[in-house]
């Protein structure tokens, strides 16, 4: 490999009001290499790039690109000087098409000065085969997967002439399918001669595609590894600071009496088509029960059917002897049914509140928290602050914006609520999604510590891993149906590939 | 919602630097005296009781319309059509004004003051509705009602309340519904002190109660981002929400009215003109959408505005100048981003940490 360092990051330090984001980081990308940056959520990797991408100002230290000391004190700069970046959260005009979006401010123009859009349809399509992708010049972009926008913000980066490129956890948001889309993607990239910054906290991710590896943990680098030199064991445990368990602990379930008994579920979705077509599932007090399958298969309108979100077309849903299909979810609620939802940043929180505002979402009106409507503030300081500890909510205090937190810790929050009230069924949705290793374990341990509690827990989930860990029997969702109930500890993962894949036998 | 901190009083101050600049090329331009009108202005704003008396009752209304926007603001709605409800709510409060001859002092005034809370409160029905229904935008039917609020205060001046062969105007509220005036020559009355307790009111409801804590959930922050599913999710539900707080902000937004035809102008006429409810919704963003912040903010508003008549009369720069100033500075105000920078300088950084720290 040709060693030249195409990015040094030297000594960088950064702080933020209450937190240092990076503290004393050194930082090397070697020219032409895909190099993954490796970290819990809030270990200063987004931090770290916007630094590179001028978008912020670091207290001290210096940037070398390609040898030269560099002033990057703004995004233009570092366009100029060939740097890339695409964000964790996409920068796209839902109403735009691809090209459209990857032109935006640099349109060529012809003579008059008028945008020339059949040219600019041409030289991004030129740009995507060059790197083997496709792209449908005319699809907007509110209509395309997120697969697809993602190849268009990188599409973005190349229409600029990028030459190093910086993807932040870029997979978060990808089936496993997508995933594999883009590994392809980012090693043609590199044979055209690209130098790929890669950020993730999924280990398996950083062995398949990095060649070498950076490990942060609380603003500082532990380590620098060739990926052939290192394990996914050793990396997690640089990464959480201490030896992880990639294995969920538990031991067998002892299921009791049966708490929800679904019988054959229809429901329609936003557009008014079958999205679930006759589940039926039961789920006893002390079980985990999964919910396998690709993404998109009806789980989401089976947990909103099961939370009161969305209206069922046909069937029941008996928990504890009583129908609440199609019930609120306010009463769905007040029946102890807790639910930890997919959509984080939307559904599960109001970003623009507070940590301890989203903490008491399912506990405010009751005493003590609050005494005839009015709010008890110390005795909701008391009960947030316990929540804060005991799920490990890395904050400075608890009244801080949960915008301000890290996904990880967004998610904590999340999961600190909706177990904080005895809940008799948990229904956890994708509840480990953007969360890192560290973490991940913690929300598993705290869903076992359910079951072993006497709690009733559904997992829907699109990890294979996860729902084969945790869970204690496991449903494998197809098109709306069940097609396959299967004891975790006696299928391999290929066989439940076919499942997943609508094979059933 | 997001508290003071250290950078906020910084752009504050910068605000007000760069405005004080931009005053004095645009005075000097009009061939004035820039320090003259500097102490015009402070003396109209801040010196002696009359003057200060007036300060504080231009304020008035400005507390009522910026807590009416920031309520509405915070359940997630948009609503710019305070300033109709303040219309209607000043023709109904005057229309009861005259027209109840039987009651005392205490329950005429009271009575008065709910019409017109109660009818700025309707006048915002019909948008909430609207909204939550039929998903019409709040932001253009407010806009519209601003329009028709006009029109039909002026029609019912002009047609069935009309007392004066001579003006279009309603008669002159009774005695018994009246606010007191406590300072001879100014028109300050003890509407200002119904204004500061709502604001208070409203810091405590939606501060610390559970009622407040349903209202905002899906909003805060989030302005036009009802329906909100943070709400539905955790079972509250933001139909409602989002109603309530249409309707609370517009009964804000009649009681404004109603305190100035029953404390200040003490009967309804076709020319009255209100544009106080759009200010209070630049005051509102500038008091950072909290009750106490936004009555701050009217208190300085109101002096600048008072100042700025006493400018009028004492020089021949024209008040719109001082509009226009108030203007800019709230847009430097606003203009977060100025300080950006800032915040790498050690100094700068541990203020505004020592600032921004909170008591939970
Ligand atoms: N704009 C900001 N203001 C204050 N704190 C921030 C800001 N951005 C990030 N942080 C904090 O800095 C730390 C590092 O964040 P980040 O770089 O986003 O982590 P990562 O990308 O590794 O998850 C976190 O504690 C985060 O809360
Ligand atoms: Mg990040």
């Amino acid at each position: 490999m040709n060693k030249d360092i195409a990015i040094h990051l030297k000594n960088i330090t950064k702080e933020y009001p209450g937190v240092v984001a990076n503290k004393n980081v050194d930082f090397q990308v070697f020219k032409g290499e895909i190099h993954a940056l490796v970290g819990e959520n809030g270990a200063g990797k987004s931090t770290l790039m916007k630094i590179l991408y001028g978008i912020e100002q670091p207290d001290e230290g210096e940037i070398l690109i390609n040898g030269k000391l560099e002033q990057i004190n703004k995004v233009e700069t570092a366009i100029n000087l060939g740097i890339g970046m695409v964000h964790q959260e996409f920068t796209l005009v839902p109403s735009f098409t691809a090209p459209e979006n990857i032109g935006l401010g640099q349109e060529p123009r012809n003579s008059q000065g008028i945008i020339d859009w059949k040219g600019l349809n041409k030289l991004v399509v030129n740009i995507a085969e060059k790197y083997g992708f496709k792209v449908d010049p005319s699809l907007k972009m509110i209509d395309a997967s997120v697969g697809v926008q993602q190849r268009t913000e990188i599409l973005k980066t190349l229409y600029r002439n990028a030459n190093i490129l910086i993807l932040d956890e870029p997979t978060a948001v990808l089936t496993p399918q997508e995933t594999d889309e883009l590994f392809t993607v980012i090693r043609t990239l590199v044979d055209e001669g690209k130098t790929v910054v890669f950020i993730t906290h999924k280990l398996r991710e950083v062995m398949e595609i990095a060649d070498r590896v950076t490990v942060m943990r609380a603003g500082e680098v532990q380590g620098v590894s060739e990926t052939k030199n290192t394990s996914i064991a050793e990396l997690a445990s640089q990464m959480v600071g201490r030896e992880v368990f990639l294995q969920v602990k538990k031991d067998d379930a002892k299921p009791e009496e049966e708490i929800l008994n679904v019988e054959d579920l229809w429901v329609h979705d936003a557009r008014g088509l079958l999205a679930v077509k006759g589940v039926s599932l039961n789920i006893r007090k002390g079980e985990i029960v999964g919910i396998a399958g690709v993404e998109g298969n009806g789980q989401s309108e089976l947990v909103e059917a099961l939370t009161g979100l969305r209206k069922t077309s046909q069937g029941s849903i008996n928990y504890l002897g009583e129908n609440i299909a199609s019930s609120s979810p306010k009463n769905i609620r007040r029946k102890k049914i807790a639910h930890i939802p997919e959509d984080r940043t939307n559904t599960g929180l109001n970003t623009q509140l507070s940590i301890w505002e989203n903490l008491i979402g399912n506990s405010y009106f009751r005493k003590p928290l609050s005494t005839n409507g009015i709010f008890n503030l110390k005795k909701i300081a008391t009960h947030s602050n316990k929540l804060k500890e005991d799920f490990d909510i890395r904050a400075p205090n608890i009244s801080l914006k949960v915008k301000s937190l890290s996904g990880g810790n967004q998610q904590k929050v999340v999961v600190a609520r909706e177990l904080s009230e005895d809940p008799i069924l948990t229904i956890a949705s994708q509840p480990t999604r953007g969360v890192d290793i560290g973490n991940i374990e913690a929300i598993h341990e705290q869903l076992v510590q359910m079951r072993d509690d006497g709690g009733a827990v559904l997992l829907v989930s699109a990890e294979l891993d996860e729902v084969m860990a945790v869970a204690d029997r496991v449903g494998v969702m197809y098109e709306g149906q069940i097609v396959k109930w299967v004891n975790p500890k006696e299928v391999d993962q290929s066989q439940m590939g076919l499942y997943m894949a609508g094979i059933k036998d | 919602m997001e508290k003071f901190s250290f950078k906020d009083v910084l752009v504050t101050f910068a605000g007000l630097l760069i405005t004080a600049f931009i005053a004095w090329v645009l005075i000097s331009a009009t061939g004035n005296n820039p320090s003259e009108v500097a102490l015009y202005l402070y003396e109209g704003g801040f010196k002696g009781t009359r003057n200060i008396a007036n300060s504080l009752y231009q304020a008035t209304p400005l507390i009522l319309t910026a807590v009416a926007t920031l309520i509405s603001f915070r359940v997630g709605m948009f609503n710019i059509g305070i300033n109709g409800s303040m219309y209607v709510g000043a023709l109904y409060a005057g229309w009861a004004g005259y027209k109840f001859t039987t009651l005392g002092h205490f329950t005429h005034v009271t009575v008065c003051i709910l019409i017109g809370m109660l009818v700025g409160a309707a006048w915002m029905l019909l948008p909430a509705l609207l909204r939550v229904y039929a998903g019409v935008s709040e932001i253009i039917s407010t806009i519209i009602l601003n329009f028709v609020a006009v029109l039909f205060v002026s029609y019912m001046a002009n047609g069935p309340f009309r007392a004066d062969p001579i003006a279009p105007a309603t008669p002159r509220i009774l005695e018994t519904a009246e606010l007191k005036q406590i300072f001879p020559n100014s028109q300050f009355n003890t509407g200002f002190f119904i204004a500061v307790f709502v604001a208070i009111l409203a810091h405590f409801v939606l501060n610390k109660t559970t009622f407040g804590y349903e209202l905002r959930s899906g909003g805060d922050g989030l302005v036009g981002m009802y329906p909100s599913r943070f709400s539905s999710y955790l079972g509250i539900p933001s139909d409602r929400s989002a109603i309530i707080g249409m309707l609370i902000s517009g009964a804000l937004g009649g009681l404004a009215g109603a305190i100035e035809v029953l404390g200040a102008v003490r009967y309804f006429f076709q020319e009255l003109e209100f544009n106080q409810g759009f200010d209070g919704i630049l005051i509102g963003i500038l008091g950072k959408l909290e009750p106490i912040g936004s009555v701050i903010a009217s208190l300085f508003y109101g002096a600048i505005k008072n100042g700025g008549f006493y400018v009028d009369y004492k020089t021949d720069v024209s008040r719109e100048i001082i509009i226009v100033l108030i203007s800019i500075l709230i847009f430097f105000v606003s203009a977060q981003k100025m300080v950006k920078g800032l915040e790498k300088y050690p100094l700068i950084k541990k203020l505004d940490n020592f600032f921004s720290r909170k008591k939970m």
